[in-house]
């Protein structure tokens, strides 16, 4: 049995592709139900699915020519640079996932609130091409453009790495056998689509808001998890380089970890050498040496996402932050700023103007749609030459709130 | 360049010399030397030269030694190694264990006479990690009985490794929180009578008595000499039967004296070989050289020599297995029986210390020797000398049994201060994938006859020794690893031998009682300075506390706290998610900045007007404004 199967390559396989199917599948699951039986586009969903994939796939490559590269210079050199720098690199890929994964969950949960008929204009409208040659490669376009393929890339890529580096280059020198390998291997890859399938499944036959809760609650624990692991892997390794190394040799005993930093440590449950508990890391966070740092960073994710939904759902119950009327969270975006909002915005009059004409146009649309039955929605033609339109800061009477809405309205074909 | 200095040959001493007195002035200095030929450091020397002389004195001499400190901010103290002190346990050496520390500018005078010792001993000080800076000697006695064996001239080498960096700056290193594992510093060279490319010049057909003295300080050394078998006949000042072999192993702080009877032929001169054991370092990396070559000179024109390889260490003698020359049987049972269990771990402040059962020797306040004389009829109460200096008291003439379990992986050479010891058995190593073996009482190797007997002696990696000796040399003696590192880490014990006898037929010196004062340490009082009550220990020096087990508050709270977040956190996910928002839309179109296409495209009346309504915000840098100019009407067009 154990010259076939290796349990530890099992449980690190497992562990690595639990994280990143478990990402796919949501998405997959969110797009199939929040976008796909929304609307009659299969041109949007296919295309977002199709990112999905290609994401995940691409990610998938990159590890293994990547991973292949690593062992290669393993064994050529003798040297395994993995290791040296094992830390800056896991904590790198935490900290890109943690950010990624947060900012697509409140996306996808805030979507998932909206009328259906929105959900694809939106699909649409971040997958259109800026007409201007400039803007199509601002980073914020193709960001958004491609959410759905950077954070399933990011999170194979991560996790393929790791798996490839673990089994492939420091398993194999400990391991008797190489026959010992494809069957876990193999395995583990099953287990973790098993739970990527149900998880799919699950989501796709169930409510959309309940599963896509929960499902984004799941996503939210192990970015929780990541954020904490990549600051205990930063301190890890800020310990490690002033050791010289020596900490990681020790297993985990004492001395494997800073005691100054330290607030918990047992001697046993390592995500990185016992088997099962990097399950357990993977998904919670769960570390055998908890540091202040792997611990506040682990708490003050969640109170800051904690904060942001409540702000988020006061902001959408009330068009402001509490107490300011004026302040809406995306203000809080330095991005905002640089685009210079204010230099545009209108008198009082120009904005109660346009914001009559704006509710006529929504109410128009909206009994449109009724009798249609659906839309269509067309590519946007803009005329970069003409002149500038009507723009203003609107206080939207819909729902009495007070939101500054700069809306151009623009008309680039009439024809009766 | 050519040193020579091995030119202090001395006939074999025959007859009835009358006893000596020799007295030595010395005055420890720090002075730059460059004694491997790579680098230039300070060293502590001896009256401003460096190396330190080898002293040679006659069985029944006396040594007044005046030792001075002139190193400044330093203390020292002088131990001589392997001598039993009998009657002078004040002169042994050990700081805080026999004597205080001689501080800047004070003089301590050594005095102590050889009464039944001869052989290959030295001496170096007894102050945390000095004698890696350089004070160290060789010191023979030369032996006024007949030998059980012959030769025609003796030779006495010292064999040591050397550092670059002054011990200071390593033991600040070593012992330190970013040192968790403890590894020891690795050593730059090995010198030959702490000096380089050495040469021994021999006479052809000559039976040569050579003293191989390490006067180590962690490393342990393979002994060759190309083509020369050597004869065992003494080791650590025992004599032992013959015994021929041509690679020794040496751990730090051991003695072997052999003969080698130099060729016929003088056509070639042979290499003298010391060679690190590669598996007590934890990395070479800064090693410069893991060996060392010296000449063996059959003619100077042959000139110097190139290194020596050898195939093994599978030759390499086996010291337990020797016997000594006067056949003393195996002790009866013990009467006291010390099992130690050798530990390397972290305490709470991260720093890898050494132990003996759970307890790192620390230092205490008075001189454990000073208690023993100040403490009265509390003497034989081993309490009064503290719980962190894990003293054993033990009575007179009963046959000590200590029995070390080495639960760590490495070597550790042991050394008894004031006695040799039997060494009744030495487990083999256990492989660092196995756990340890300890000592079974009632399941171990038969033991020798007439054990093999010396002052110094390793354990092997995960295994035991069981060594015993007479308590028959009353005085405070240390037993600690020979590994200076392991000792600064606190692998020591304290055994206090008949204290009683101590008090009556020994005392302290003026000169012992002058260097306290001088240091500042309390010349009356138990381990914590107490004169008043010598059960009370408030105040001793004790270890740093454990490192904590498992969970503590700290851990609960925050572990418990995290959970709490972690579930709040989905709570408010959940809420967030199922609350109805109406008018989400235009926040969330606005918020990802993205422009929406409202077209509206009639089906039922197949009207091909199409609404452009861009929802954005005005002044994009990407020029969403200067989109097409359109009135207000057309968004009422039907």
């Amino acid at each position: 049995m154990v010259d076939v199967f290796n349990v530890e390559v099992y449980f690190i396989v497992l562990r690595e592709s639990l994280e990143a199917i478990i990402v796919v599948s949501v998405l997959l699951a969110f797009l199939k139900q929040g976008l796909g039986k929304a609307t009659d586009d299969p041109a949007v969903y296919k295309r977002l699915v199709r990112q999905v994939y290609i994401g995940a796939f691409t990610g998938v490559l990159v590890c293994l020519i990547i991973g292949a590269a690593f062992i290669g210079t393993y064994y050529s050199l003798g040297n395994d640079i993995w290791s040296e720098s094992e830390d800056i690199w896991e904590g790198t890929f935490c900290v890109f996932a943690t950010v990624l994964i947060s900012i697509m969950g409140v996306a996808m949960l805030r979507i998932n609130k909206m009328q259906e008929k929105w959900r694809i204009k939106i699909a649409k409208a971040l997958l259109a091409s800026p007409d201007d040659f400039k803007g199509r490669f601002k980073l914020g376009y193709l960001t958004k453009k491609y959410a759905m393929f950077v954070l399933p890339f990011i999170t194979c890529l991560r996790e393929g790495l790791e798996a490839v580096v673990f089994v492939g280059g420091v398993g194999l020198v400990h391991a008797s056998s190489a026959r010992a390998y494809p069957l876990p291997v193999v395995c583990g890859l099953i287990s973790g689509m098993a739970v990527g399938v149900f998880l799919y499944y699950g989501g796709s036959r169930s409510s959309l808001q309940v599963f896509l809760c929960i499902s984004t609650a799941i996503l939210y624990l192990i970015s929780a998890g990541l954020f904490s692991r990549a600051v205990w892997d930063f301190e890890t390794n800020e310990f490690n380089n002033l050791t010289g190394g020596d900490a990681s040799e020790s297993g985990d005993g004492a001395g494997s970890y800073d005691i100054t930093k330290s607030v918990w440590h047992v001697n046993c449950c390592n995500p990185e050498l016992d088997n099962g508990w990097d399950v357990f890391n993977a998904l919670l966070g769960w570390q055998n040496s908890a540091s202040y740092g792997s611990v506040i960073s682990y708490n003050v994710y969640w109170i800051f996402l904690m904060a942001v939904l409540l702000l988020m759902l006061y902001e959408e119950k009330h068009g402001h932050l509490p107490f300011c009327k004026k302040l809406r969270l995306i203000h809080f975006n330095p991005m905002y700023w640089l685009k210079n909002k204010k230099k545009n915005e209108l008198t009082q009059e120009e904005q109660e103007e346009l914001f009559r004409r704006v509710q006529e146009k929504f109410a128009k649309t909206a009994n449109a749609e009724e009798d249609a039955g659906g839309i269509e929605v067309s590519e946007k033609k803009t005329d970069t030459g003409s002149e500038i339109n009507e723009s203003a800061d609107i206080e939207s009477g819909e729902n009495n709130k007070h939101v500054q809405t700069e809306v151009v309205q623009t008309e680039t074909l009439e024809k009766n | 360049m050519l040193f020579k200095r091995l030119l202090t040959v001395l006939g074999a001493a025959v007859g009835f010399a009358a006893a000596e007195t020799h007295t030595l002035y010395w005055n420890a200095t720090w002075a730059d030397a460059n004694p491997d030929g790579y680098f230039e450091r300070p060293v502590v020397s001896c009256n401003g030269t460096f190396p330190w002389p080898q002293v040679h004195i006659n069985k029944g001499d006396t040594v007044l030694l005046y030792l001075t400190n002139g190193l400044g901010d330093h203390n020292t103290t002088v131990h001589f190694h392997g001598i039993f002190q009998h009657n002078s346990n004040e002169m042994d050496g050990p700081e805080m264990v026999n004597q205080c520390p001689i501080p800047d500018g004070e003089t301590m005078l050594y005095n102590f006479t050889i009464t039944d010792q001869a052989g290959a001993y030295w001496y170096h000080s007894h102050t945390r990690g000095q004698y890696a800076d350089g004070f160290r000697g060789a010191f023979i006695i030369h032996d006024t009985d007949e030998e059980p064996f012959t030769y025609d001239e003796e030779v006495s080498v010292t064999i040591a490794e050397w550092y670059h960096d002054l011990s200071d700056p390593l033991i600040a290193t070593f012992l330190n929180l970013y040192n968790p594992t403890g590894a020891e510093p690795i050593p730059q060279t090995l010198l030959f009578n702490d000096s380089y490319n050495c040469t021994w010049d021999v006479q052809p057909n000559t039976t040569y008595k050579l003293n191989i003295i390490s006067t180590g300080f962690f490393v342990s050394q393979y002994f060759w000499i190309e083509d020369h078998n050597m004869t065992v006949v003494q080791i650590d000042g025992i004599n032992v039967t013959p015994n021929t072999t041509d690679l020794l192993y040496i751990t730090a702080a051991q003695r072997y004296t052999v003969l080698i009877t130099t060729k016929d032929d003088t056509s070639q001169n042979y290499a003298i070989m010391q060679k690190m054991d590669e598996d007590m370092l934890d990395n070479e990396d800064t090693v410069i050289s893991l060996n060392n070559t010296s000449t063996m000179s059959y003619d100077s024109s042959n000139g110097a020599v190139e290194q020596s390889y050898i195939d093994s260490y599978d030759s390499m003698m086996d010291d337990f297995y020797l016997e000594p020359v006067d056949a003393i049987e195996i002790y009866d049972d013990y009467d006291y029986l010390i099992t130690i269990d050798v530990i390397m771990t972290n305490l709470d402040n991260g720093i890898n210390y050494a132990f003996f059962n759970n307890i790192t020797y620390t230092s205490p306040k008075v001189p454990t020797l000073t208690t023993v004389f100040t403490a009265g009829e509390e003497a034989t109460n081993q309490i009064v000398y503290g719980t962190n200096t894990h003293a054993y008291v033990l009575q007179k003439d009963e046959i000590v049994q200590i029995v070390v379990n080495n639960q760590d992986t490495g070597k550790h050479p042991f050394h008894l201060h004031g006695h040799v010891f039997q060494v009744l058995e030495r487990h083999e190593s256990i492989s660092d994938d196995d756990s340890p073996v300890g000592y079974n009482e009632s399941d171990h190797a038969e033991w020798p006859q007439y054990p093999m007997r010396r002052d110094t002696f390793y354990v092997k990696p995960q295994s035991y020794f069981v060594i015993r000796f007479k308590a028959d040399n009353p005085g405070v003696w240390f037993f600690h690893c020979h590994i200076e590192w392991h000792l600064i880490q606190g692998l020591a014990i304290t055994l206090i031998e008949d204290p009683l006898s101590i008090q009556a037929n020994q005392s302290l010196s003026d000169s012992y009682l002058s260097a306290c004062e001088a240091a500042g340490v309390p010349t009356a009082g138990n381990a914590a300075g107490n004169t008043e009550d010598y059960l009370d220990l408030t105040g001793q020096n004790v270890q740093c506390k454990d490192l904590p087990a498992g969970f503590t508050a700290r851990g609960i709270v925050a572990l418990v706290f995290s959970c709490i977040t972690g579930i709040v956190g989905c709570v408010v996910i959940g809420i967030y998610g199922m609350a109805e928002v109406h008018g989400i839309e235009k926040l969330v179109v606005e918020d990802l900045n993205v422009s929406v296409n409202d077209n509206d495209d009639n089906e039922d009346t197949g009207s091909q007007s199409v609404y452009d309504v861009e929802v954005a915000h005005t002044g994009d840098v990407d020029g969403e404004t200067g989109s097409a100019s359109g009135n207000s009407s057309s968004a009422r067009k039907v």
